[in-house]
């Protein structure tokens, strides 16, 4: 599925806020000049095609009581799958890459967020991690917050 | 039921994605059992306390081809924090920016994601960014592969 410009429209509108109204998608439909089944058609067949999750509620973590972190840890080549699939394991990570330092070599090489129902419960996770894995975990919670504000230049 | 429980009840029934109808959210109130009103309500609310950050889709970046992703790390004197945050939050392309601590041999405490088409575009704000805030010492940790990247859900 190529996107059209339509395509590309709708999606950078979808980015931001749905109107909370009796027909979201009509009213969406006006802002945009297009027709509220177009729209709907669109949204469907951008999921089924996967340039969009889901439409949903994006939820702030810590706002529902929860405590997070980023952590990192330093991890051979011979390791990296199977530490990778134990950080997965955890059903509070929800982000984990492997990251590499393009100006500067850096040897925290595998990066993910976690979040629990509690700051306890976040520590006990990391610490069963490291003794699994028998390696260190770096915990760099947030201390100041600037920004947080995922949009894209779509459209 | 309180106002919190029905909350939590909310999220988890559309958490994972609202009705794609022409009346979504008079189908979110039959399904819970209340009034479309009280779901709308309810949403309201969560936006403006900040529990919930946006009602709006979650975007395959990289299927769009945003496949560039630099998570640049600045090391920034205490007393230029908050300045050179504020400039480096005002980009577009920053998606998030924060503080975080550091510990031997680790000097780097401010955190920005850069998402771009392309490294070069992920660069040319990196650029941007040393020449509003006279930083020199950062590094570009550019991601190599996904593991894992689901949704917060409750």
């Amino acid at each position: 599925m190529e996107l059209s410009e339509t395509d590309r429209k709708i999606l950078q509108r979808l980015q931001t806020n749905l109107p909370l109204t009796h027909r979201p998608f009509l009213d969406l439909a006006k802002e945009l000049g297009l027709e509220e089944d177009l729209i709907i058609e669109k949204v469907k067949s951008m999921i089924e095609n996967k340039y969009v999750r889901r439409i949903a509620p994006i939820i702030n973590t810590q706002a529902v009581g929860n405590s997070a972190t980023l952590a990192a840890m330093q991890v051979s080549e011979d390791k990296i799958e199977e530490v990778s699939q134990i950080i997965n394991g955890y059903s509070g990570v929800s982000h984990n890459y492997l990251r590499k330092g393009r100006n500067c070599d850096i040897p925290l090489n595998i990066w993910f967020t976690m979040s629990a129902p509690s700051k306890e419960q976040l520590d006990d996770n990391i610490k069963e991690i490291e003794e699994r894995t028998g390696l260190k975990v770096r915990m760099l919670p947030t201390t100041k917050k600037f920004k947080i504000g995922v949009k894209f230049k779509i459209a | 039921m309180t106002e919190d429980d029905l909350d939590i009840k909310l999220i988890k029934h559309i958490q994972d994605g609202i009705p794609l109808t022409k009346t979504p959210y008079e189908d979110i109130a039959n399904d819970l059992g209340i009034s479309e009103k009280e779901v709308t309500d309810r949403l309201k609310d969560l936006l403006e306390n900040g529990k919930i950050r946006r009602l709006a889709a979650s975007i395959a970046h990289r299927k769009i081809g945003i496949n560039s992703n630099a998570m640049t790390v600045w090391k920034v004197p205490g007393e230029k924090v908050d300045e050179c945050g504020e400039i480096m939050a005002s980009f577009e392309e920053v998606t998030h920016c924060y503080e975080r601590p550091t510990f031997p041999g680790w000097e780097y405490n401010v955190f920005t994601m850069i998402h771009g088409y392309t490294d070069e575009e992920c660069e040319n704000v990196i650029e941007r960014i040393k020449q509003r805030t006279g930083l020199s010492d950062y590094v570009m940790l550019y991601s190599e592969r996904e593991f894992k990247k689901v949704g917060v859900r409750i």
